[in-house]
C-alpha cells in the first residue's frame, strides 16, 4: 500500500516535470524576449543587461533548471504583455477561479447527486423522466450557449443577475473573496450554472446508469429477502457500489471542467485565471500561457491522484491488493 | 396434526410479456411441517425459483403472483402489507441463493452485513451484534471468525461465501429456510461439506427448509419429503423414500433414470427423457409431460390430470406407474 502509494507519488512528479519541460520548450523557443520587453530604442547594453538577467545566453538545460528551481522558489517569470511577474499576476485572480469552481462543484452536489438518485432509484417516476429530458440539453448543449441563455434569460431579460465581473469583493489577508457581499453571491450564480451543468447532468446520467445497474444486481435481491429496508439498501448497499464509478468517470472528466472554466470565464468577463489564459493567447504572452499549462496540469494530476488515493476507503477490493 | 409452518396453496405466478400473460406457475400447492425438509426437484425452468420468490412476495415485473394463499404458521403473507412483509423476510423466512459469488455486496465488509441483517430484526447493540456475528460465523465452519468478520467477500472463496450466506440467512433465526440450489454453484468437494452443514443447522435450530434443488441424490440425503415440479406445477409429492423407492408419475421416474447411477456392472449409465419440458406459453393442452411421456392415452392430451390426495403420496397422472406394478 505505502510502496503504491510512493510510486504513484513519484509517476505524478515525473509527469509534471515533463509538463514543465514542455512548457519551458514553448517559453524558450517562441516568441523573443527581446523585442517583447525591450523598448524599441532600447540600447546593445540594454539588451546585453537582459540577456544576463533571463540567462538567455546559457545552454537549454541549465536554463530549464533555472526555470525549475525559480518555480519552487515562487519566481514563474515575467509576462510580456505587462511586464508584471507572473506569479503575483496569477495569485490575484486565483481566488476568483477557486470561488467559481466551488460554487459549481456545490451545486454539482446539491443538485446533481439528489436528482441522480431519484432519477436511479425511481426511473419511471413523473420527475425522474422530466430530468433525464432536461439533462439531455445539459449533455448536448455547449458551455458557452448555456451561458449565452442565462444572460439572455436572467440578466437581460429578467434582470435578476448581472451578465459579467463578481461584484463587490473584500479583501481578506491575500485573498479577495466575493462570497461576503450580495453582489458578490449575485454575479456568481450564473456562472457557476454554467460552469457546473455539464457535471450535473453527467452526475445524474451516471448515478442512474450504475444505481439502475446495481439495483438489479443478486446481492441487492439478497439484501431484500434479508428484509433490510429500502432506505438502507439504497442508500449503502446500492450507493456503495454506484459511487465508485461516478467518482472515476467525474475525476477523468475533469479535463471537460479546466476547458469549460475557460469558456465560463470568457462568457462572463469573469476575472480568474481563465480569463488572463483567453488574454494571454490573444497577446502571445508566452510565459503566462506557459505557466498556465503547468499549474492546470499541477491540478489535473493532483486531483487524480488523491481519488486514485481514496478509492480504497470507499473500495475494499482494492485495499489489500496492493497493485 | 401439528398447523404446518408454511402451507402454500393454489399458487400461481404469471409472466406478462405484449400485454399477454404467460402461466409460470399453476396451481401450486404444498404444505411443510415444523422441522420438515421439503425438497423442491425438476428440471431447470420448471419453477422452482419461482416458487422460492413468490413466497416471500419479491416477484418483480413481468412476474405477478396471480391466485393462491400463503400461510406461515396460519398468518396470510399473500395479505401482509409491504412493510409488514419486509418483517417476515430475514427474521421468519431466511433464503439462501444458488450464486454464493454474487449474494454478498462487495464494498461491504462481512461483519457489515451481518450485524445489519440481525439488527434489522433483533434488539441488539453495536457490541452484541458483533459478538453473534462472531458466534455465527464460527457456528458455519469458518476459521479465524475476527478475521472473515473484518474481510471483504472477494477476500473469501466460493466454498466460506456459502457459509457466510447461510449465516446470513440464519441470522435472525427464522421459522424456515429457503435454500435455493445452495451448492450447484459450489465445485463437488465443497458440495458435500455445505450440505452436511446444513443438515447440522436443520438439527441443530430445528427450522424447517425447502430445498430446491435439481439433484436427486441431494433430496435422498437432504429431505423428509419432495415436491416434484414440471413446467410450472406439482406433479407428485411424496415422502422421500418412497417417492426414490416407488415413484408414480413416468416424469419422476424418467428423472431418476436420468440421474447418473452405477448398474449391475458398476457401468454410469444415463438415461435422459427424450424431449424438453416445454417453454412459458408453449403448454400443450391437458398433462403437460404428455408429448414426452411413453404412457400417454387420448384422456392425456386433453384434459389436465388433477393432482390427487392419495393420502401422502400423490400424483398428478392418469396412468401412475404403481397400477402396472400392481396388475
Ligand atoms: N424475469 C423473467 N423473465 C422471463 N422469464 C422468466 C423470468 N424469470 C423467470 N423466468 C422463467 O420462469 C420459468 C421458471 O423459472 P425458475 O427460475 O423458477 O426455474 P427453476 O426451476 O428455478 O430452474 P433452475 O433450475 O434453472 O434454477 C423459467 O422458464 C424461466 O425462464
Ligand atoms: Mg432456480
Amino acid at each position: 500500500m505505502i510502496a503504491h502509494t510512493t510510486e504513484r507519488i513519484l509517476q505524478t512528479v515525473l509527469v509534471l516535470l515533463a509538463i514543465s519541460f514542455i512548457a519551458f520548450l514553448l517559453v524558450a523557443t517562441l516568441g523573443d524576449p527581446l523585442t517583447s520587453l525591450l523598448p524599441p530604442d532600447a540600447s546593445i547594453a540594454d539588451r546585453q543587461d537582459l540577456i544576463m538577467r533571463l540567462g538567455l545566453d546559457e545552454p537549454l538545460l541549465t536554463r530549464f533548471l533555472h526555470f525549475l528551481n525559480g518555480m519552487l522558489h515562487g519566481d514563474f517569470g515575467i509576462s510580456y504583455r505587462t511586464q508584471d511577474d507572473i506569479g503575483p499576476m496569477i495569485a490575484t485572480r486565483l481566488p476568483a477561479t477557486i470561488e467559481l469552481a466551488f460554487a459549481s462543484l456545490l451545486v454539482t452536489l446539491f443538485v446533481g447527486v439528489p436528482l441522480g438518485i431519484l432519477c436511479g432509484v425511481r426511473p419511471n417516476g413523473i420527475i425522474s423522466r422530466g430530468v433525464m429530458l432536461v439533462s439531455i440539453a445539459g449533455i448536448t448543449l455547449p458551455n458557452f450557449v448555456v451561458g449565452v441563455l442565462l444572460i439572455a434569460i436572467f440578466s437581460v431579460h429578467l434582470g435578476w443577475f448581472p451578465s459579467f465581473g463578481r461584484g463587490d469583493t473584500v479583501q481578506i489577508g491575500g485573498w479577495t473573496t466575493g462570497l461576503l457581499t450580495l453582489s458578490g453571491w449575485r454575479a456568481i450564480i450564473l456562472p457557476a450554472i454554467t460552469l457546473a451543468a455539464f457535471q450535473v447532468t453527467f452526475v445524474i446520467r451516471m448515478l442512474r446508469t450504475q444505481l439502475l445497474e446495481v439495483g438489479q444486481s443478486e446481492h441487492i435481491r439478497f439484501a431484500r429477502a434479508r428484509g433490510l429496508s429500502e432506505r438502507r439498501i439504497w442508500s449503502t448497499y446500492a450507493m456503495r457500489n454506484a459511487l465508485l464509478p461516478t467518482i472515476t468517470m467525474l475525476a477523468l472528466q475533469l479535463g471537460n471542467v479546466i476547458a469549460f472554466s475557460v469558456v465560463t470565464e470568457g462568457v462572463f468577463a469573469w476575472p480568474g485565471i481563465g480569463s488572463l489564459f483567453l488574454q494571454s493567447i490573444q497577446a502571445a504572452d508566452v510565459p503566462v500561457i506557459a505557466i498556465y499549462l503547468i499549474f492546470v496540469g499541477a491540478i489535473f494530476m493532483i486531483i487524480n491522484l488523491v481519488v486514485e488515493l481514496i478509492y480504497p476507503l470507499v473500495d475494499p477490493r482494492l485495499k489489500r491488493s496492493g497493485a | 396434526m401439528s398447523e404446518p409452518v408454511l402451507k402454500v396453496r393454489d399458487l400461481s405466478v404469471v409472466l406478462e410479456r405484449n400485454g399477454r400473460d404467460f402461466p409460470v406457475l399453476d396451481g401450486v400447492t404444498f404444505d411443510i411441517a415444523p422441522g420438515e425438509v421439503l425438497g423442491l426437484v425438476g428440471e431447470s425452468g420448471a419453477g422452482k425459483s419461482m416458487t422460492g420468490i413468490a413466497i416471500i412476495d419479491l416477484l418483480v415485473p413481468p412476474l405477478r403472483r396471480t391466485s393462491g394463499t400463503i400461510a406461515l404458521s396460519g398468518e396470510r403473507l399473500d395479505q401482509l402489507s409491504a412493510k409488514r412483509m419486509r418483517r417476515v423476510r430475514g427474521k421468519r423466512i431466511g433464503f439462501v441463493f444458488q450464486d454464493p459469488m454474487t449474494s454478498l455486496n462487495p464494498v461491504l465488509s462481512i461483519g457489515r452485513q451481518l450485524t445489519d441483517t440481525m439488527r434489522r430484526h433483533l434488539p441488539l447493540t453495536r457490541g452484541e451484534a458483533r459478538e453473534r456475528a462472531i458466534a455465527w460465523l464460527t457456528r458455519v465452519g469458518l476459521a479465524n471468525p475476527p478475521r472473515v468478520f473484518a474481510a471483504a467477500p472477494h477476500e473469501l472463496s466460493g466454498g466460506q461465501r456459502q457459509r457466510i450466506v447461510i449465516a446470513l440467512a440464519l441470522c435472525a433465526e427464522p421459522d424456515l429456510l429457503i435454500a435455493d440450489e445452495p451448492t450447484t454453484a459450489l465445485d463437488v468437494s465443497v458440495q458435500a461439506h455445505m450440505l452436511t452443514l446444513l443438515r447440522e443447522l436443520h438439527e441443530e435450530t430445528g427450522t424447517a427448509m425447502m430445498l430446491i434443488t435439481h439433484d436427486l441424490g441431494v433430496i435422498a440425503k437432504m429431505a423428509d419429503r419432495v415436491a416434484v415440479f414440471y413446467a410450472g406445477r406439482v406433479i407428485e409429492t411424496a415422502p422421500t423414500g418412497r417417492l426414490i423407492g416407488a415413484p408414480l408419475h413416468p416424469y419422476t421416474a424418467g428423472l431418476m433414470q436420468a440421474t447418473p447411477a452405477p448398474d449391475a456392472d458398476g457401468a454410469m449409465r444415463v438415461r435422459a427423457i427424450p424431449g424438453a419440458m416445454p417453454g412459458i406459453g408453449a403448454l400443450p393442452p391437458g398433462c403437460a409431460f404428455h408429448p414426452r411421456c411413453e404412457r400417454a392415452q387420448a384422456i392425456c392430451r386433453e384434459e389436465r390430470p388433477p393432482l390427487a390426495d392419495a393420502g401422502g403420496h400423490d400424483a398428478a397422472c392418469y396412468f401412475p406407474l404403481v397400477e402396472e406394478v400392481v396388475s
